[in-house]
């Protein structure tokens, strides 16, 4: 295998995998203040933290993209 | 949706376990991919020559190009993590093709199969982080500034929990809904072959799954070894 081919095929797993993880990190983040608010019966204040803390780092992997795109 | 006809349940059914071997398709087919594997692993190196022959030929292919691949995208530290990662590509890739077989299940169809594969292939990558950074391993999780700890740290580990769920839904899903449109087909018009270009697609689908499970799982190994940001 060429080595521009690899380089290629490996920019193209990171990105193409950008879109599921913003998803999933937001329920994961939602999923962990359900569970926790359940836990210390806190009920709505963790879930938005934790709904914050799952968008915010969705959109570090974003952010962190978007820095290695520059590269091009 | 319920299987209508699986052979390794019948086989199982002469021992008395059918009723088990119904429940659990995704187990026993994923012994019949082990056995595959290990039988082919056997054939390629019963007898290893200097001048490859025809089986050979075709082993040493696949292994030693991606070896090469693994190795320009980690470095040359990921050498020693590749046996891992060739095995889970091709268990992935023999387990995504017996979709494509009448009377087989494909073992990856199943959550259970693929929440382990992604479990071993990040938990190996922060193994392998740990080995090389020591314990320094743990700036990988703290972010640039250290007023912020606090707020990069679940943060980080929720970006980290969103990688073994991402791998985990990604093979999944495509595997389950392969199945499930091949099974759909097949009792609305399987007189007709309607199944026949789904499953036809379902060989690239296979080997692209097959293929990008184990990019990613490079990846994280790459991301493991390389410096903290």
């Amino acid at each position: 295998m060429k080595k521009e081919t690899g380089k290629n095929l490996r920019e193209l797993g990171y990105f193409a995998s950008l879109g599921i993880s913003v998803a999933l990190s937001i329920f994961i983040g939602l999923g962990l203040g359900l569970w926790l608010d359940k836990k210390f019966d806190t009920d709505p204040v963790l879930m938005f933290v934790g709904l914050a803390l799952g968008i915010v780092a969705g959109f570090s992997n974003i952010i962190r993209a978007g820095r290695k795109g520059k590269n091009y | 949706m319920e299987h209508p006809y699986l052979f390794l349940t019948s086989v199982f059914g002469l021992f008395g376990l059918e009723e088990w071997a119904a429940h659990h398709p995704h187990v026993t087919y994923m012994w019949l991919a082990m056995v595959i594997l290990i039988v082919f692993g056997w054939l390629a190196g019963k007898s290893v020559s200097l001048v490859p022959e025809t089986a050979q030929n075709v082993f040493e292919v696949l292994i030693s190009g991606m070896e090469e691949f693994v190795v320009s995208i980690t470095g040359e530290e990921g050498r020693k993590s590749y046996p891992l990662l060739i095995s889970i590509f091709l268990f992935v890739l023999v387990g995504n093709l017996m979709g494509l077989v009448p009377a087989f299940y494909p073992p990856t169809a199943s959550v259970n199969t693929t929440m382990a594969l992604a479990l071993i292939a990040v938990g190996w990558s922060h193994v392998v982080g740990v080995w090389h950074h020591g314990f320094k391993y743990i700036k990988h999780f703290l972010g640039p500034v250290p007023l912020m700890i606090p707020l990069f740290l679940p943060i980080e580990l929720i970006a980290h929990t969103a990688r073994v769920l991402s791998l985990t839904f990604r093979l999944f899903g495509n595997m389950m809904g392969h199945e499930l449109v091949v099974l759909i087909l097949l009792m609305l018009g399987g007189m007709f072959l309607a199944p026949l270009p789904v499953m036809a697609m379902g060989v690239f689908v296979a080997l692209v799954q097959a293929f990008v499970f184990f990019l990613l799982s490079t990846m994280y190994i790459a991301g493991a070894i390389e410096e903290a940001h």
